[in-house]
């Protein structure tokens, strides 16, 4: 047993030197049409339905994210006309609420969120030097979730029906007493659908980073940007759950009455505060860090140089990544919470923002270091640097607890928000635009047009919320429609609103040269920034399978020379000789090469997915509860159906993706990608599990109606059910061990599966027949209201548990669990000892509650 | 086995600080959340609240937590023995500098 | 801090009147938190100078400079001297302006879609309820107790002090004290639908010895909404 601080061979002996021998040249072109035909896209409309490709999806991602940027935008302008002068008539209150609710909305969840997804999907697979994202159904799975989730969204807006209660949602302004007809529930349900994409790029993007790097790519020397988005997806796998789990218990609170919110039943309007801000919050860093990859990525480039403090910038993206976490109070300073936890919250606003200085030091180093050289991406990340320094700034202003009092929902936080947004965010998306198009369109850009497009975006932006620091101080609060008394204010507003026309007209200049790149521009060298690393070591514009062989240690730096020999087929798994997509999968720390991964192909599955979920969307806001269970039950089958994708009825034989070096098949591995995936799931899926924790004590501790009422049949049986259920769940984790050993020995699985679903059924009835028979009316306060929720919640898994047994049946009868193959075992064990482990909490906190009254 | 190999260690120690501050944070504003609830700040003990005791008792196993992370880490140049003394710092410097408002202000 | 006022900023101050102006403070509350923000836009124009000034200097020829005084000297020990002198002052500022027990003036000011309704001290302990006026003695410290009938709205006089959030099911306090006699705009300061640019009010601050017409018995206002 080695000692498990890092040991003294950490700090002292050389790294292991990974060397694989290179494949035989081959011809260039004739090993880019094999591949290409077994990765490209299927020819047509058909093919933009059924691509999987994470280029084709990234692009798509990115592509329908500027378009929601573009309808955000004319909204804001509507915003902006309306307030032009201090009666405006332009619109009335109600559709100025759902408009400037919907620019919230749409630039969060449909653009910036959605844009910086797709980066990652476009950008990782081809920085780390492999061929697609580790769940390439799911990449798309997750877009046709945000488009379908934004067009419900829109469509509300075109039927004037919008979300119209701040994109913060707050109730009981949205509860159903105040808020009724579907509005709210649109902005509910149609959040929460696109946030399917967001954790389905988490787990998969998580996965990629860490187990597809090319062999030799060590963590600790892979690109920053990974770094960055792996803290990014690490955020998102943690941040995201709260506002689900927000979402849905305001959903059942709307639909069916369930108080979590309503005070005069034991709820708590704060509960919804602290868990849209628990999201709400890291959120901003959640959009902020890819763009810091992309600055770290950029500027060294433009500087002739390396970046500078490599770990010191990894250490800051860590404590970034965690103290983001510790800040959401900031947004609840005025709501009546004690000084010392006011105090705790503002000193973490503070502190959040040494990381932060320590990256911008950093780059402002690196461009000593280095030659600055004033092209278009560096100019747009001047403008970064100026605006986001100021947004900055009054963040820290912000974060001070007084000044904090007067600020707080005035246009001086307007103005905040945009500098950190659009400085943070959308100034370093230009600039990765301008860096990378070329990559993306194969040619260069059209002069003049983007300088012009970069001033004109710049003077408008600082002419349009430079001066809003001042209207807010003066004490225009946000989100009103009219200002009638106070007419000091209208030169202010009328000025914001020309420069914010000046800047729109910058953003068309932006999208204008995008087009006239694509239609017009010259070809582009193969890498015309002298860029380092394999992102540009691809031919132009980058082909659908990226890589014809796969860089190993020895090419890792890129350049011409890599290039050359990886299109030739000198690097690793060259070609699709099999017909089938494959790449590596590599170890999480020295990426050393650990099987072959086969992907699926081209499929329409995703879509098909997605619409049922739609579907189960559509009724939930139609009000036709009851036939939410049918699409429900479609959206199970299209699961199993998916997972029948992932199972291979036959054994494959090991691939030999190098002389001498001969890797096996993802299916004969225990630890597959899947698995991981499975596990980086479970994660956001304990942070679910923990909130609603969080929300019981916090109603419990906090909220002002409470004790709550006594308990009607709580009594000996009930917590017999209660006990029966945890224990066939924790049989169902011996079970589940049993079927491997099982399967490692040779002998049926079948007993063993069969007796998983059995004892997972039995944990169903047993919750299903507590619920009938001995569970207090949910409606009547939050303790039981939220007791529905647990027990909905163990019972939910409980199916899904039995789902994973009754997969195992179905591959053993299909000849897929072998002593050499382990199908859905080690991940339906995941699943059980989870379930397991959260009915053992839940029965504990349901224990200690009834217990404390 | 290749797919885990020194990674987990360095990536659960590179976590470890930080981890310790999220754990003491929510604990301190957990036990200040609770103490308010149940009037801690009346029960007067020899110099200090039943309160404010109880959270600096926390604050103060957070900081030892950190500090014999560190202890403990050994030192050294390469990242992967870098990044866990580095996040053993965060650690204790955001233990610190966030939850030092429990000396200084009123408490409920 | 009010005496350094008169010195330096009357210039700056002349773009910043307004009725709802938290630049123009009329008490002591405001006065601190904007003596609190003329400090920070100093220190803030100082830095984004700086940092402009370090970026201007970095085109040219490259140089050799040691990455420990980028990362450790200016990332974090800069950062952190400036930060935690600023969290001192802030906490020092919002500690001084707590209510606390010392029998301030007590009034309650709950809102509702779309308006307030204030109860405060009329003559002797008389309590006297209104619709869209508080009236409050000059040169004492008042304790507002905020609540909320039906959504959140937000107290908010920005000449007198920050604001305090009306929730339903609680009792908010804030402390403010107003300087010299007059009326100040208040606002409800969080968003509540339809009427909320339209949700404002009155506050009217008097000479203790004179007792405006309102709060004297036999009024009309006697007879607000009862709560």
């Amino acid at each position: 047993m080695t000692d498990i601080r890092a040991t003294a061979a950490d700090a002292e002996t050389p790294e292991a030197v990974l060397d694989i021998p290179a494949n035989p040249p081959r011809r260039a072109l004739g090993l880019h049409r094999e591949i290409d035909r077994v990765w490209r896209n299927a020819p047509g409309w058909w093919g933009h339905v059924t691509a999987v490709n994470h280029t084709s999806l990234g692009l798509r991602f990115m592509a329908t994210a500027l378009v929601f940027f573009a309808i955000g935008g004319i909204l804001a302008m509507l915003i902006r006309a309306q307030l032009a002068t201090h009666e405006g008539a332009f619109l009335d209150t109600e559709l100025y609420n759902q408009i400037f609710t919907m620019h919230g909305s749409i630039m969060m969840f449909l653009f910036a969120i959605p844009m910086l997804e797709g980066m990652g999907i476009y950008m990782l697979p081809k920085m780390l030097g492999t061929r697609d994202m580790a769940f390439p159904r799911l990449t798309a799975l997750g877009y046709w979730c945000f488009l379908f989730g934004g067009l419900i969204m829109l469509t509300a807006l075109f039927f004037g029906v919008a979300p119209r209660d701040g994109w913060f949602m707050y109730t009981p302004l949205s509860s159903a007493e105040y808020s009724p007809g579907i509005n709210a529930d649109v902005w509910l349900l149609g959040v929460t659908f696109v946030e399917i994409s967001a954790i389905a790029a988490a787990v998969e993007i998580t996965v990629t980073i860490l187990r597809q790097r090319a062999p030799g790519m060590k963590l600790t020397e892979m690109p920053l940007f990974a770094w960055y988005m792996l803290g990014t997806v690490a955020m998102m796998l943690v941040g995201f759950p709260p506002l689900i789990l927000a979402s849905v218990l305001l959903e059942i609170e709307r639909a069916f009455g369930w108080p979590f919110f309503d005070v005069a039943r034991g709820g708590d309007p704060l509960l919804w505060q602290h868990l849209f801000w628990l999201f709400g919050h890291p959120e901003v860093y959640i959009i902020f860090l890819p763009a810091a990859g992309a600055i770290s990525t950029i500027i060294p480039v433009m500087c002739r140089t390396t970046i500078m403090g490599y770990g010191a910038i990894v250490a800051a993206v860590v404590a970034l990544v965690f103290l983001s976490f510790g800040l959401w109070v900031h947004h609840m300073f005025t709501v009546g919470i004690p000084h010392m936890a006011l105090a705790f919250f503002s000193a973490a606003s503070v502190l959040v923002a040494v990381p932060t200085a320590v990256q911008v030091f950093a780059w402002i180093g690196t461009m000593w270091k280095g030659r600055p050289q004033l092209k278009l991406p560096m100019l747009y990340i001047l403008g970064f640097f100026l605006t986001f320094v100021m947004g900055g700034l009054t963040g820290v202003m912000l974060a001070i607890v007084p000044f904090n009092w007067q600020a707080h929902d005035t246009a001086f936080v307007t103005a905040h928000l945009h500098y950190v947004l659009i400085g943070g965010f959308v100034f370093p998306i230009l600039a990765a635009a301008a860096y990378w198009m070329p990559q993306i369109t194969g040619r260069v850009r059209v002069r003049g047009l983007g300088e012009a497009a970069f001033w004109t975006i710049l003077v408008g932006f600082h002419g349009t919320f430079f001066i809003m620091h001042l209207t807010g101080l003066l004490g225009m609060r946000r989100r009103i429609d009219v200002y009638p008394e106070n007419p000091e204010w209208v030169w202010l507003n009328l000025t914001s609103s020309i420069f914010g026309f000046v800047m729109a007209i910058g953003f068309g200049l932006f999208l204008l040269d995008l087009v006239l790149q694509a239609r017009l521009g010259q070809r582009s060298p193969r890498n015309p920034w002298r860029a380092p690393g394999l992102d540009w070591s691809l031919r132009l514009p980058a082909p659908s399978y990226n890589f014809a062989s796969l860089p190993g240690p020895r090419h890792l730096a890129g350049g011409d020379q890599v290039a050359l020999s990886l299109s030739r087929g000198q690097g690793l798994l060259p070609g699709a000789p099999r017909g089938t997509r494959e790449l590596l999968v590599t170890g999480i720390g020295d990426a050393r090469p650990d099987h072959v991964a086969i992907l699926p192909g081209n499929s329409h599955l995703p879509l098909r997915l997605s619409a049922s979920i739609g579907l189960f969307v559509l009724f939930m806001l139609a009000g036709l509860y009851w036939l939410t269970l049918p699409a429900l039950a479609l959206v199970a089958v299209l699961i199993w159906v998916w997972g029948r994708g992932m199972a291979w009825g036959a054994d494959l034989p090991p691939i030999e993706v190098a002389p001498g070096m001969t890797l096996p098949v993802h299916v004969h591995r225990r630890k597959t990608l899947a698995y991981t995936g499975a596990i980086c799931l479970l994660v956001a899926n304990g942070t679910f599990f923990a909130t609603l924790l969080f929300g019981v004590a916090f109603l419990h501790v906090v909220a002002p109606g409470w004790p709550a009422p006594p308990m009607g049949n709580e009594d000996l049986g009930s917590a017999s059910l209660v006990a029966g259920a945890v224990v066939a769940l924790g049989l169902g984790t011996v079970i589940a061990r049993l079927a491997e050993r099982a399967r490692l020995a040779g002998h049926a699985v079948s007993g063993p599966a069969v007796a998983g679903l059995m004892v997972n059924f039995l944990a169903l009835g047993l919750i299903a027949y507590l619920a009938a028979t001995a569970m207090d009316d949910p409606t009547r306060h939050a303790r039981d209201a939220l007791r529905g929720v647990l027990a909905g919640y163990i019972a939910l898994h409980a199916l899904v548990v039995s789902g994973f047994a009754a997969f195992a049946v179905d591959q053993w009868r299909r000849g897929e669990l072998t002593p050499r193959r382990a199908g859905c075992l080690p991940v339906w064990r995941l699943w059980q000892d989870y379930s397991a482990a959260v009915a053992l909490i839940t029965a504990a906190v349901v224990i200690l509650q009834g217990a404390g009254g | 086995m290749t797919w885990a190999d020194w990674s987990t260690r360095f990536l659960a120690l590179s976590l470890a600080g930080p981890m310790i501050w999220a754990i003491t944070f929510s604990a301190v504003y957990g036990l200040h959340g609770i103490g308010c609830a149940l009037a801690w700040p009346e029960v007067d003990l020899a110099f200090l609240s039943l309160h404010r005791l109880a959270m600096l008792a926390a604050w103060g196993v957070g900081l030892l937590a950190c500090g014999l992370l560190l202890a403990w880490l050994p030192a050294g140049a390469r990242m992967r023995v870098w990044l866990p003394r580095a996040g053993g710092w965060v650690g204790l410097g955001a233990t610190f500098f966030t939850l030092f408002p429990v000396i200084v202000t009123t408490s409920c | 801090m009010k005496r350094f006022a008169p010195l330096a900023v009357p210039l700056l101050l002349a773009g910043c009147d307004g009725p709802a102006s938290t630049l123009a403070p009329a008490g002591p509350v405001a006065a601190e938190i904007a003596w609190l923000w003329w400090a920070m836009l100093a220190g803030a124009a100082a830095i984004s100078l700086l940092v402009g000034v370090m970026i201007a200097m970095s085109f040219g020829p490259p140089r050799e400079t040691s990455t420990r005084r980028w990362t450790h000297g200016w990332g974090l020990g800069f950062s952190l001297v400036v930060l935690t002198t600023l969290l001192g002052a802030g906490l020092w500022v919002g500690e001084r302006i707590l209510p606390r027990d010392d029998g301030a003036v007590e009034v309650r000011a709950h809102a509702f879609m779309w308006g307030w309704h204030f109860t405060q001290p009329g003559e002797g302990d008389n309590m006297v309820e209104t619709d869209g006026t508080l009236y409050v003695p000059v040169g004492q410290p008042i304790d507002v107790i905020v609540t909320a009938e039906d959504v959140i709205h937000s107290f908010w006089v920005p000449q007198l002090a920050g604001k305090m959030d009306a929730i339903p099911g609680r009792e908010n306090v804030m402390r403010f004290q107003v300087d010299s006699p007059g009326t100040y705009r208040g606002l409800c300061a969080e968003f509540c639908g339809l009427g909320h640019a339209g949700m404002l009010f009155d506050l009217v601050a008097y000479e203790p010895g004179d007792l405006p017409e309102a709060l004297l018995p036999n009024e009309p206002a006697e007879e607000g909404a009862n709560d």
